[in-house]
């Protein structure tokens, strides 16, 4: 029988194949069923906390800040100001073909922002639609024909596009 | 009341931080956790207690790793848990040693952090499936473009510019030069950091933190064990703090906005309470757990540096070089080596060995006083550590 000694000739490191792509469902649950739901009558609508009164958009049904349930549930404006963006620039598998914009959104009547693609932008110069965006121009809401349930039912455009 | 039991960090063990294809994960750890052990100076059969993190399981194609992880960390015997808050796991393994040390449930515990990221072949979108799958997920948020929304909120808000993040990032390469652990040990300058590739605007590659891995372990000890002739770093101050997960809640928020970091600045104000602070600039040392530039300069106003606009103006006076105090991230920080699941635990270990004067070339001189801050989540689990040498 061979017998290892520590001055073995070293092997290289060995790698061994594997993946991890196993199928899930998620339930979007009680608040986002309906907001998916209502998403296909063109409307967004929020949930409102009776305690600090903010409407929470996309809607939750509870306030994580005042940790009491939602009530009311209020419909929003389709205008609002982009409070932030990021222009994705390099290609990785598995996410958006760049360039592309993503920004959250407080619409109308919202006291939340929401996070969607920004579309309709020349981005061409990315410098230059950046310089734009930082502007945080108006934008609205444009629903896509076809509605599946997701939050890419919809997205934002620049409002004077 | 009891008096609170006085806790020290006794002994530092670090893999170097790198994609390690050498080695298995139980290999990395015990690795680590033996050199813990003998910076400390005691065998594993004095320890009571061991406390793990482990970055998202699926980065490391590795589900419910701790079965094998902490074994390899000592566990066999012994009271052991896993902790996982994102960002913050290593140090949440950490304070979860501490807090079972200060109830007097041991003497003795050791704490590792662990990340294996490298196994992923492709990292960004393993890092999209950490992200609401119900509101948020198929807008292809990443860990990048999560950091990209906040520093195009910090250039509205405060005028920040890609200039002043790359001067930060050229001190942090600077840094890392010193450090044998480090993953990026090349002095990029700020203009090469400008010229990188651009991820997703305004962070370019070298804005962002590498795909590292690698293990930190750090042994810790009631006051009675510590104080046996050895140089120790006493835990003075630390605190815990979390914020919402919803981004979107956070702008314009009467509390404190999305880029205000909240969780920093409350986590910060009781940490510092707690060891008699004013502000973290009393430090010699502190470490930022920030793996892009703008997130370094995110956390400056809750660290008490400065009022938050004033920020751009603090890095082109030079604050936090070498020759200055206190020091900003003398290992280089995340930015020269971020294994995701270890590097809270990273900046805690970082200041216990600069307090205990045992951080080799990157030593600040005469370091007595550190200040460490763990960052994770959507932004918003965070936690600010004071240690001091005396």
């Amino acid at each position: 029988m061979a017998e290892l000694t520590a001055d073995q000739e070293p092997v290289p490191p060995l790698t061994i194949a594997g993946h991890w792509d196993f199928r899930y469902q998620y339930f979007a649950g009680d608040a986002a069923s309906r907001f998916f739901h209502e998403l296909g009558n063109g409307r967004i609508m929020g949930t409102l906390c009776p305690q600090c009164q903010r409407v929470l958009v996309p809607a939750r049904g509870f306030c994580d800040a005042c940790y009491v349930s939602t009530t009311d549930w209020r419909q929003v404006g389709d205008r609002g100001r982009l409070e932030t963006f990021t222009i994705l620039a390099s290609r990785f598998p598995g996410l958006p073909d760049p360039p592309v914009v993503i920004g959250y959104v407080t619409l109308a009547g919202a006291s939340t922002a929401l996070l969607n693609f920004v579309l309709g932008l020349d981005l061409t110069d990315v410098e230059a639609a950046a310089t734009r965006l930082l502007a945080q121009p108006a934008v609205e809401v444009r629903f896509r024909d076809q509605r599946e349930g997701r939050i890419t039912d919809f997205f934002f455009q620049l409002a004077d596009a | 009341m009891c008096p609170v039991r006085e806790l020290a960090i006794i002994g530092v063990g670090q893999t170097a931080y790198r994609r390690r294809h050498d080695c298995s994960t139980p290999e990395l750890v015990s690795q680590a956790v033996t050199a813990a052990l003998h910076d400390a100076g005691i065998p594993m059969q004095d320890v009571d207690i061991v406390t793990g993190g482990f970055a998202p399981d699926g980065l490391a194609g590795e589900n419910c790793p701790d079965k094998r992880f902490l074994p390899a960390a000592g566990a066999v015997g012994r009271w052991s848990m896993r902790v996982n808050t994102g960002g913050t796991t290593g140090i949440a393994a950490a304070y979860a040693a501490m807090d079972l040390l200060a109830a007097r449930y041991g003497d003795i515990a050791v704490a590792v952090g662990v990340e294996r990221m490298a196994q992923a072949v492709n990292v960004p979108a393993v890092f999209n499936s950490i992200f609401d799958p119900v509101y948020e997920r198929d807008t292809g948020l990443s860990t990048i473009s999560m950091g990209a929304l906040r520093a195009a909120r910090m250039m509205m808000k405060w005028g920040y510019t890609p200039q002043v993040w790359a001067e930060v990032a050229a001190r942090n390469y600077a840094h890392a030069t010193r450090n044998p652990l480090a993953q990026i040990t090349r002095p990029y300058t700020a203009d090469e950091v400008l010229a990188s590739r651009l991820l997703a605007w305004p962070i370019r590659q070298l804005d962002a933190c590498p795909i590292s891995e690698g293990v930190c372990a750090v042994v810790l000890a009631g006051a009675e064990v510590a104080q046996r002739g050895r140089a120790v770093a006493w835990v003075r101050g630390r605190a815990s703090c979390t914020d919402t997960y919803n981004m979107g809640d956070r702008f314009d928020r009467a509390d404190g906005d999305l880029v205000d970091l909240l969780s920093l600045h409350r986590a910060t104000e009781k940490a510092l309470g707690q060891a008699g602070l004013p502000s973290a600039a009393e430090a010699d040392v502190v470490e930022i757990h920030a793996p892009f530039t703008h997130a370094e300069t995110m956390a400056y106003a809750p660290l008490r540096f400065c009022a938050a606009e004033d920020g751009a103006d603090l890095v082109r006076a030079g604050f936090g070089r070498w020759d200055s105090r206190p020091v900003i991230n003398p290992s280089g920080g995340p930015q020269a080596a971020n294994p995701v699941g270890a590097t809270a635990l990273v900046r805690l270990a970082e200041c216990a060995l600069q307090v205990r004067r045992a951080a080799g070339e990157r030593q600040v001189p005469d370091a007595a006083l550190a200040v460490a801050t763990g960052q994770g989540g959507a932004s918003q689990f965070s936690t600010c550590t004071v240690l001091t040498a005396a």
